[in-house]
């Protein structure tokens, strides 16, 4: 298990991004956290890494996006909020998304456990618990300035950007990576 | 009647058209795994070169799994929609027996086995009956160790096929010997063919009937106890 700690956006982009660059076709990673704990934004770094060119937004109403990148992969972001049943899960076959050339990004993928194999969870807290996340109208414009999409606040942070990230690998898919990826975010370790 | 076949459950694409006549055209491809972009130009392709119109066709066949999610749901999604604005009747007929029937000749237990992903497999036993094969055990899922568990359970004399065992084909031959034989894929032609004599009996049901075979862990509900905090 890994603990980190960012400053504001752009620490979270950047160990988003580094995470990215260990990733490989077939990998799943979990985002977990509440509302407004940056899941999104880590998305958005992540998928900026492997040179995804369209935006990124929670894919809230469609359940999976999907975006080529600059490699040969394809980036799939889920977002299971929505949903009531694991068998609605099993359905969306994110493995079967990742098998295929792809790398798949699980918001509220914690709640999936072991139904979805082999992954990285990633989990985003609020740093100080007493930081409210301010829904007004200037949170909601947020740092990033991301585009309306009925997400707005997981999109940026709506407050300082304080955060810890809890990295915890799940079955054997990372091991060989693990000290890379220590490596590579250790400037952000508690 | 006429039949049309919709095999989308591997990663390959199967469409056929057959009837009293037996098979009368197929398509199948193999590579690409471009399920949604390759099913519907094909079925219009399968159809024009057989000279059909889809309003001569009596039923709809599809496979329904097991196999890949991402695939059946697009074989199912058009199977239920073309049988639904025809008004016909469908059938669903599972992989396992589309893989197993053309090997209806053999004396030997028949073992189709498909490729589940997560380093699992799904499986299921044939044996000769006179017309076809019959299933002597229920489908499974599992890690290919299961499956040669099972195959040294029973000691019988065995051939699987199915993607599934091409690409464990190293790990079940040297847990079992047997050999690995075709299909590969589902059979889009012996989906027809399974089909039709169905049809016969009339062994049909609505589209809203079919349901894919996931073999999946049992649903549950999921524990949305973060969900509260959520407006």
């Amino acid at each position: 298990m890994l603990l980190l700690r960012v400053d504001n956006l752009a620490d979270t982009h950047a160990v988003s991004a580094a995470i990215a660059q260990l990733a490989r076709p077939g990998d799943v990673i979990v985002l977990a956290g509440e509302m407004g704990a940056g899941k999104t934004a880590f998305a958005q770094g992540f998928g900026r890494a492997l040179g995804v060119s369209e935006p990124i937004t929670s894919p809230t109403f469609t359940l999976v996006h999907s975006y080529p990148t600059s490699r040969k992969l394809t980036l799939h972001h889920a977002d299971l909020y929505r949903l009531d049943r694991t068998t609605d899960i099993a359905e969306l076959a994110l493995h079967e998304l990742a098998a295929f050339d792809g790398i798949v990004l699980v918001e509220w993928g914690d709640v999936a456990g072991a139904g979805l194999g082999d992954h990285l969870e990633v989990r985003l807290t609020h740093a100080d618990d007493d930081v409210d996340v301010e829904l007004n109208d200037e949170a909601l414009d947020g740092p990033d300035g991301g585009p309306d999409d009925g997400h707005p606040e997981t999109d940026g942070f709506a407050d300082n950007g304080v955060r810890e990230i809890e990295i915890h690998a799940s079955g054997g898919a990372w091991s060989g990576r693990w000290d890379r990826l220590c490596r590579a975010l250790e400037g952000y370790r508690c | 009647m006429l039949i049309l076949g919709i095999e989308t459950a591997t990663e390959q694409v199967g469409v056929a058209i057959g009837g009293h006549e037996g098979v009368i055209a197929t398509f199948e491809v193999r590579r690409g795994r471009r399920h949604a972009e390759v099913l519907t130009p094909a079925i219009e392709f399968v159809c024009r070169q057989a000279d059909i119109e889809l309003g001569e066709l009596g039923c709809i066949a599809v496979d329904v799994g097991p196999g890949l999610f991402t695939g059946m749901r697009v074989g199912l999604a058009a199977g239920k929609a073309l049988a639904q604005a025809l008004r016909l009747p469908m059938i669903g007929i599972s992989s396992l027996d589309l893989l197993a029937f053309p090997c209806r000749h053999t004396d030997r237990v028949v073992v189709p086995v498909i490729d589940a992903r997560k380093d699992e497999v799904f499986w299921s036993m044939y044996r000769q009956v006179p017309g076809g094969v019959q299933q002597v055990s229920p489908p499974a899922v599992g890690p290919p160790d299961e499956l040669i568990g099972d195959l040294l359970a029973r000691s019988q004399d065995v051939l699987c096929v199915g993607d599934g065992a091409d690409r464990y084909r190293d790990q079940i031959v040297e847990g079992y010997r047997c050999e690995i034989g075709q299909p590969t894929h589902p059979p889009v032609g012996a989906l027809v063919q399974l089909a039709h004599a169905r049809a016969l009996r009339e062994e049909w049901v609505r589209p809203d009937q079919i349901e894919p075979v996931y073999l999946r862990p049992p649903d549950a509900q999921i524990n949305w106890a973060v969900r509260e905090a959520r407006p």
